[in-house]
């Protein structure tokens, strides 16, 4: 394998009227190529903000932590996104060797742009070819993604596709230019479980076939133990546990992580009550102190969780777990 | 293209209607006005010393064809003002074709170079503003903006009067010279009308803008925090192009679409401007017409002129967006 991203102490805050927010708290991890990787985590967890952070793709009010590196290994030598600036050098991981999949492919096409049109101008902007080789790249990708009839939908606009349809499109336009690395923000969320099926099928295909890395955000677990080979929890902006897709689901160590698994409906035993983790997540203005979940921690473990923030340990190899129980004076 | 002709036709057909519509609404209100043509001109007579009978009154009713059942004379209005003859003023006694001439022309040509200025700041301006993280500019454009709502038309059109006074010895009113007032149209006369006509444009542009503005701002930022402009930036797409081909093409469909009721809003302002600056022109005929003399010939002829523009405008921005919106097309062409 070869490491395909880096990503080291990412830190972002927001200035807002309210004050600085912290969205995402010191978040390491890396991707080897062919590595599907999900990020998973409640809303507001963190997990769009961290994705989005790797193209530099936040508002002008986010600032990044001064130790924050993200590395991105090309065939033609690492790249520093940090040090990227203005939208000439951006391009690389905007589109071209990255490319991003929304949750709402209908609100991601541009309305009164063909999908044709956008395909074409992403290919121009990245790739080295004319309009008419442009246009026939995009038909054999939507031909690809299994669109029926591709040159009368490359001539179409969004509106007119059914929602499956849109969502092929778009990873049609996000693999058109052939990245290294796709990033998908809950690109099935939108859909129905059927064409969610045939979705995934889809990525999974395309990812052994382009030998690329994933990184798969979204929610349901149910998607993860699917598509990922590893995962990463998210809460309130920190990453509190990571490894194999199938040793956290089936030994989850954090609290949260077991909240989160013990929270799935379960169709074998449809009696079962629900069991939700207890509170809200907190507003990021009245961050935790300490551990960022000891607030709805059924394990809670007095002063040691409100006061210091817990060091990643090692559960097995490869899983790792950010939580008292596991690591110093809490470690049973 | 047929489709297309066929949705122009029936948008024509629909404009038709409208005025017919109007037309029967601006033609009762006309009737609810107490008293008639003939009455009013009887009224006048005799004010001038003449013994009337109520006779006199009768006979200048059937002149005037006034006796006729009322559908009948509301068919017979609607068909002439579709010619563009509007029958005699109640009072002037003179053809109002002839009275209005070319004054609505102008007051419209007014109006339409006011909205035409009012964008052509408007677009770009308010594109900057909706972008633009420079405080100074946006609070500057803010405060000029709200001037501009703030100020009445009368007050700017009198500041820049007293100033053009008490500066340049002229007081700027009026469309014409004195020399070319009736003199037919020429070269020399065109460019007097357009050393005059910029003040009124100027003046009734000046609130317009400020709204356009705020318009075209509140517009852009909508559309700049919609997710398609971040899909497209992921895409690597930057700069100019990214404004111009996603937000502010996106936006310009709304503006469009208030360019009828602008218009409006322009010319329900003209008069004031007009009797400020003594231009002849039709919007303030129109409130001499209702507010003085109560001559209901005189003002339902405009009104129904100023509506029949209103439609025509709304016609072509309907037409226009059908050409520049693919929803629309879309939803005729199929």
């Amino acid at each position: 394998m070869t490491r395909l991203l880096d990503v080291e102490n990412l830190t972002l805050k927001f200035d807002t009227d309210e004050g600085r927010i912290t969205a995402v708290d010191d978040v390491s991890f890396t991707l080897e190529a062919g590595e599907v990787m999900g990020l998973v985590g409640e809303s507001g967890s963190g997990k769009s903000v961290t994705a989005k952070s790797i193209m530099k793709l936040n508002p002008g009010n986010a600032s990044y932590g001064d130790d924050t590196k993200i590395t991105l290994h090309l065939e033609d030598g690492p790249v520093d996104i940090m040090s990227l600036h203005g939208s000439k050098e951006l391009k690389v991981v905007r589109g071209g060797a990255i490319s991003l999949i929304f949750q709402e492919p209908m609100a991601s096409f541009a309305p009164a742009i063909t999908i044709g049109d956008q395909m074409v101008e992403q290919l121009l902007i990245h790739m080295d070819m004319n309009a008419k080789r442009a246009k026939e790249v995009s038909i054999e990708m939507l031909d690809r993604v299994g669109i029926s009839d591709p040159s009368m939908r490359f001539g179409q606009y969004a509106f007119e596709l059914s929602g499956g349809m849109r969502q092929r499109a778009m990873i049609a336009m996000a693999l058109s230019t052939k990245p290294k690395l796709l990033i998908a923000d809950e690109p099935t969320t939108a859909l129905d479980v059927t064409i969610q099926a045939q979705v995934i099928d889809l990525m999974k295909d395309l990812v052994k076939d382009f030998g690329m890395g994933i990184i798969f955000i979204t929610h349901d677990l149910g998607v993860i133990a699917q598509t990922a080979d590893k995962v990463a929890v998210m809460y309130l902006g920190r990453l509190i546990e990571q490894g194999p897709v199938r040793d956290v689901l089936r030994n989850p160590s954090h609290p949260y992580t077991k909240g989160l698994i013990a929270a799935l409906p379960r169709l074998d035993d449809l009696d079962s009550p629900l069991t939700p983790i207890p509170g809200d997540i907190p507003s990021p203005l009245e961050r935790p102190t300490g551990c960022v979940f000891h607030t709805r921690c059924s394990v809670n473990l007095g002063d040691i969780c409100t006061a210091k923030i817990p060091n990643f340990a090692k559960v097995t190899e490869g899983h790792n777990v950010a939580c008292h129980l596991f690591n110093g004076e809490g470690a049973k | 293209m047929l489709q297309f002709s066929k949705f122009v036709a029936v948008r024509a057909a629909l404009a038709v209607l409208t005025l017919v519509l109007v037309s029967f609404i601006v033609f009762t209100l006309m009737e609810l006005v107490p008293g008639d043509c003939a009455e009013r001109y009887v009224a006048f007579k005799s004010s001038q010393g003449s013994v009337i009978t109520a006779a006199d009154i009768q006979i200048e009713r059937v002149r005037l064809g006034l006796d006729q059942p009322y559908v009948q004379r509301w068919g017979s209005w609607i068909f002439n003002a579709f010619q563009g003859e509007f029958g005699d003023s109640c009072i002037l006694r003179v053809n109002i074709a002839q009275l209005l001439g070319q004054k609505f022309w102008l007051s419209l040509g007014l109006c339409l170079s006011a909205l035409l200025l009012a964008y052509a700041i408007a677009i770009p301006v308010g594109i900057i503003a909706a972008t633009s993280k420079n405080a100074v500019l946006n609070n500057s454009l803010r405060l000029v903006s709200y001037l501009g709502l703030a100020l009445p038309n009368f007050l700017l059109a009198l500041m820049i009067m007293l100033f053009s006074t008490v500066f340049f010895g002229d007081s700027l009113t009026g469309l014409f010279s004195k020399e070319y007032r009736d003199a037919p149209w020429d070269y020399d006369k065109v460019m007097d009308f357009l050393g005059h006509a910029w003040l009124p444009v100027f003046i009734l542009g000046w609130s317009a803008t400020a709204f356009a503005i705020q318009t075209v701002r509140a517009l852009m930022s909508d559309e700049i925090g919609k997710l398609y402009v971040t899909a497209a930036a992921a895409r690597g797409v930057s700069g100019r192009r990214l404004l111009m081909r996603y937000p502010a093409r996106h936006a310009l469909s709304p503006i469009i679409n208030s360019l009828g009721f602008d218009l409006n809003r322009i010319f329900t302002e003209l008069p004031i401007v007009a009797l400020i600056l003594t231009l002849t022109e039709a919007g303030s005929l129109l409130i001499e017409a209702l507010a003085r003399s109560n001559d209901q010939q005189l003002a339902g002829a405009i009104i129904f002129m100023l509506t029949a523009s209103i439609v025509g405008i709304n016609f072509i921005t309907d037409i226009i967006l059908a050409l520049t919106d693919p929803r629309i097309r879309r939803s005729i062409v199929g």
